[in-house]
């Protein structure tokens, strides 16, 4: 079953893409489900795809080498998770929210698969509820853009907005990361 | 620094007398002017009513200090704690004796006492019988027992019974508390101190020749505390000598091993002011070396103890420097840092070296270079006014400020900055590393600043008195 022109327009990342080119895209999309703790995207993979989450609750996570009383090992951190509120999940989450929890009414994961085809999985998301959600592939988004050059301008410009939202915390990180550096060597 | 003016500017020879005089009248009746303003007279009356303040915001009444004191030696004096109960038990049973066997003692010290000194003038009365049966129950307690009086009804005597079989049990533990103190004191080698006396006192670690000329210095001004404790194994003669005639000090010893944590813990370092480490000569010959280790050592049992605590080590070998950096002393003096610069003054500047020596080592009561408080009311002033309040209310020459600067906090560098899972990780992987995310406060000095140099509350001044 194919998602709504109104369900994509929800996406941030297509709220200002007119409705008729909405259903273009919407007719390239599956609905798909999962059981909560389903493996939606794998940290290290490359990807040419952007994961449409109509309905649930996912989270996002990271691998992370840190030192524990055994040595070091690699850890799974949870750095944020996502929720839709329009409709919101059909159960609560498996467990208590122990991390910070984004609403929106719909979201979109691996935005940075329809700018390049090779794009490397930044994080693991997974599913915390049941979850609702369709696969949107380069080539498809790329073959509707190139009979309607007028999405890219906008749904281009939303992927840009992350990319330097993300470049603004990255930046703060290794300012963080040297700062820590720095006064671990002093110490 | 204020390098707007080059030295030779004012070594000018061409600088004709009249234009001096000139510049001398104009500063004068500047300084003259200034003295004048409503300001500076305000603030006269200010500073004597803070220091009013502060005199009167020290003393608590002196009989909430006499409860606090009999409290705290109730609490931590066993044989204080005996002898008391032992006073109430004669107490009471001298008061019970006297109501049931009234009549008894009354024939009784009328009978003995005959017409000498009694209470009642002519005839005995209540508080004759009393003093007379708290003579008995004393006699009884002791267990002296002279016999001259004893309770005569059945209900007296049974009473009898009860106190003198209750007098066992407390003599007995009265002389155990006896024996107790006595041991710990044998133990404890008369060391152990009046917490209450403590509080932002001086703790000075380790014995060299020093520490004498420390002492006179602390000594000679007033501001300073006044308390000391000294930490080290020294022979207590020479350390009884060297820590006599002050006019001021109240000095303690504590003849142990300042290492260890329970000693400095008896100094009651979480409460100290300051805590010095200095080279310590106890128990060396005249050719060894004091181990530089131990200071390092100790930094670190301090630190542990308090985190806060203000500690500064002295140290003759510049390497462990870096090891007291690491061990995070406040500050650290080196002896010998200053006498390649006090040399070379002698070639390039003479008279220089012989003003610091005049100003450090002739230091006399309230004269000398000394940091003071700046009055409340002079807070986020500039630095001119401030220099014209010490100089028209003192006479003194501010030269420069002391500024507590706060200590580096990682986590309010990082702030709200990058992703809080980052961040959170950073400090996770530091603590459990045992690396402090804080450092401590710390003094640095500004000397001579501009005119406009704004001053806060974190300052205090440097004035020469």
């Amino acid at each position: 079953m194919n998602p709504t022109a109104e369900q994509i327009q929800k996406i941030n990342h297509f709220s200002k893409v007119p409705k008729d080119m909405c259903e273009k895209i919407a007719s390239v999309v599956e609905i798909q489900e999962c059981k909560p703790k389903d493996q939606l995207l794998t940290e290290g993979d490359t990807g040419d795809t952007m994961v449409l989450v109509f309905q649930g609750q996912v989270e996002v996570s990271k691998n992370m080498m840190v030192k524990t009383a055994s040595g070091i090992a690699t850890s799974r951190k949870p750095i944020i998770r996502l929720e839709t509120t329009d409709p919101p999940p059909t159960s609560d989450p498996i467990t208590e929210p122990t991390v910070f929890v984004v609403e929106a009414p719909a979201f979109g994961i691996g935005e940075f698969s329809l700018v390049l085809d090779d794009a490397i999985r930044t994080a693991h998301v997974h599913a915390m509820t049941p979850v609702k959600y369709g696969i949107l592939t380069l080539e498809d988004f790329s073959n509707i853009v190139k009979d309607n050059p007028e999405i890219g301008g906008s749904v281009y410009f939303e992927v840009a907005k992350s990319a330097v939202q993300n470049l603004a915390t990255a930046s703060g990180d290794i300012s963080n990361l040297t700062q820590a550096f720095f006064f671990a060597l002093t110490r | 620094m204020n390098d707007n003016a080059s030295p030779d500017q004012f070594q000018d020879p061409d600088v004709s007398t009249t234009e001096l005089d000139e510049v001398i009248h104009a500063n004068k009746e500047l300084y003259d002017k200034l003295n004048k303003l409503p300001e500076i007279e305000a603030l006269e009356a200010i500073a004597i009513e803070e220091e009013e303040d502060l005199d009167r915001g020290d003393k608590p009444h002196p009989f909430l200090v006499l409860v606090e004191k009999l409290k705290y030696f109730y609490s931590k004096n066993e044989l204080i704690r005996y002898a008391s109960w032992s006073i109430l038990l004669i107490l009471i049973s001298t008061t019970a004796l006297t109501m049931i066997e009234y009549d008894m003692f009354k024939e009784s010290v009328s009978g003995q006492v005959g017409k000498t000194f009694i209470f009642g003038g002519d005839e005995a009365n209540w508080l004759d019988t009393f003093f007379h049966t708290f003579w008995w129950s004393i006699v009884t307690f002791t267990t002296v027992g002279y016999g001259d009086v004893s309770p005569v009804t059945h209900l007296g005597k049974f009473l009898t019974i009860i106190i003198m079989l209750l007098n066992f049990g407390v003599v007995t533990l009265l002389g155990g508390a006896v024996a107790s103190v006595l041991v710990a004191k044998r133990l404890t080698g008369d060391d152990t101190l009046d917490e209450s006396k403590f509080n932002g006192h001086l703790v000075i670690a380790g014995w060299n020749s020093y520490v004498p000329s420390i002492l006179k210095l602390i000594d000679a001004n007033v501001d300073a505390t006044d308390t000391v404790i000294l930490v080290n194994v020294t022979d207590r003669d020479i350390i009884q000598r060297a820590t006599t005639g002050y006019e001021r000090l109240d000095i303690h010893h504590i003849p142990e091993n300042f290492t260890h944590e329970s000693v400095l813990r008896k100094a009651f370092l979480e409460k100290a002011g300051t805590f010095m480490i200095i080279p310590d000569n106890s128990g060396l010959l005249p050719h060894e070396e004091p181990d530089e280790d131990k200071t390092v050592l100790t930094c670190l049992t301090a630190k542990s103890i308090s985190e806060s605590c203000n500690v500064i080590a002295h140290v003759l070998d510049t390497e462990t420097v870096s090891h007291l950096e690491r061990a995070n002393a406040n500050e650290i003096v080196i002896p010998d840092d200053h006498v390649p610069h006090l040399l070379a003054k002698h070639v390039t500047d003479p008279g220089v070296p012989q003003f610091f020596d005049e100003l450090i080592l002739q230091e006399e009561k309230d004269k000398g270079l000394q940091e003071v408080k700046i009055p409340k009311s002079l807070n986020k002033q500039s630095h001119n006014k401030i220099s014209a309040f010490y100089k028209f209310k003192y006479n003194w020459l501010l030269v420069g400020y002391a500024i507590r600067k706060a200590g580096f906090s990682l986590d309010d560098q990082m702030g709200e900055s990058g992703s809080p899972l980052i961040r959170s990780m950073i400090k996770e992987q530091l603590e459990g590393a045992g690396v402090n995310l804080t450092s401590d406060e710390h003094v640095v000095v500004e000397i001579n600043p501009p005119d406009d140099y704004k001053v806060d509350e974190k300052h205090s001044a440097l004035v020469l008195r």
